[in-house]
């Protein structure tokens, strides 16, 4: 199979939008909608960008009853009161440098929404740039949502994850601090432990999701990004699967693979290490 | 509309940890986020009339916090289990 080599810059621009850019068409609510998703969802009730509307990760972007994505019901529900269309371009952007905004690129990339792009440098490039923030929620006429049933080769579950891992027909990448990986720590310093034990995956490659980004919260040019991940044995050669702590970090990780290398089989395994960890008898590996 | 002013970024280490204090200022409020740095989750947020109080808030927050996270013990080498 041939090495996959960085996506063209068309696809790059398909997939991100720079922050002059998205100043530029606020104001264009028929089309275009804006959409904050934090990792502190309080922060868009501080302020947010005109005209974006907020969604909290927490609530409306996972099923709250049981572990798991947001459901396609939901997720058309949550759509069609932001007033999106199957036509709408829908531009997410959020803290950490879009942590949970690449979390929602990638729920709704499963549920099949065509046009989805990252405000590149997110809420912290918004921000250092001076730019208009406000208070006032927007509201847009109800829309009609219609989404398609869940895209299954853009997520792993446990199964493949399993195989991946004792057979290496699947490359892993453990997107975490280091300190997470070798199991120094179970969870980012602050964050709560929500795992029995610590470690990572056998055969998984620690590639920290953050080295992906410049200092200003953008991507990496796609010769950084190559060099970084095919430096690390990531080629795409291989289908890869990323994974995190919950599978938000991975996400990231999983657009930068997909979107902005170009990989063709990239999925991201959203059960991550609070599923692996916490499994009887998962083998773990402590380098 | 307000716009963001005085943004600042400060990259230090509290209780041991790497950490970055972002601070701006939107109309007369100070706002300032802890993240751990490495890998990037906020840890706290505070809110002050001066950017010193804001900051100093944050701080002592994070300060409560980053000292309870327990390290364990270095690795010692693979543990699989067989046949899993």
């Amino acid at each position: 199979m041939a090495v996959q080599t960085s996506a063209p810059p068309s696809t790059r621009q398909a997939v991100l939008v720079t922050t002059d850019w998205a100043a530029q068409n606020l104001a264009n609510t028929s089309t275009i909608r804006f959409v904050e998703v934090d990792v502190d969802t309080k922060a868009y009730t501080e302020g947010h960008v005109p005209n974006a509307v907020g969604w909290a990760w927490d609530t409306q972007l996972c099923d709250t009853l049981r572990r798991d994505i947001v459901s396609k019901q939901k997720l058309e529900q949550l759509l069609s009161v932001s007033g999106i269309t199957n036509q709408t371009t829908i531009v997410l952007y959020g803290d950490n440098n879009n942590w949970f905004a690449a979390w929602a690129f990638w729920q709704l990339k499963v549920y099949g929404h065509q046009d989805v792009r990252l405000m590149d440098g997110g809420r912290k490039k918004w921000i250092a740039e001076g730019r208009e923030l406000t208070t006032q929620v927007p509201t847009f006429p109800r829309a009609t949502y219609q989404a398609n049933a869940p895209e299954i080769s853009l997520r792993a579950f446990l199964p493949e994850v399993m195989k991946a891992s004792s057979e290496h027909s699947r490359q892993l990448v453990d997107v975490r601090s280091s300190q997470e990986f070798t199991g120094e720590i179970l969870a980012p310093p602050g964050l709560p432990e929500t795992c029995q034990r610590g470690g990572h995956i056998p055969g998984a490659k620690n590639i920290p999701w953050g080295k992906a980004c410049n200092e200003d919260g953008t991507f990496k040019s796609a010769e950084e990004l190559r060099a970084l991940y095919t430096g690390a044995g990531i080629t795409g050669e291989k289908p890869v699967i990323a994974y995190c702590r919950i599978g938000e970090r991975s996400s990231h990780t999983w657009f930068v693979l997909k979107y902005l290398l170009g990989y063709q089989n990239v999925k991201n395994y959203d059960g991550s290490w609070t599923e692996w960890g916490n499994l009887v008898a998962a083998p773990i590996e402590k380098p | 509309m307000p716009k963001p002013e005085e943004y600042s970024e400060t990259h230090t280490t509290l209780a041991g940890w790497p950490i970055t204090i972002t601070t701006y200022r939107l109309d007369t409020i100070y706002y300032t986020t802890i993240d751990n740095t490495d890998p990037g989750a906020w840890v706290v947020k505070a809110q002050g009339a001066t950017k010193a109080e804001s900051e100093s808030k944050a701080t002592a927050q994070a300060q409560a916090l980053l000292e309870k996270i327990k390290k364990n013990p270095p690795p010692t080498g693979c543990t699989s289990v067989p046949g899993f």
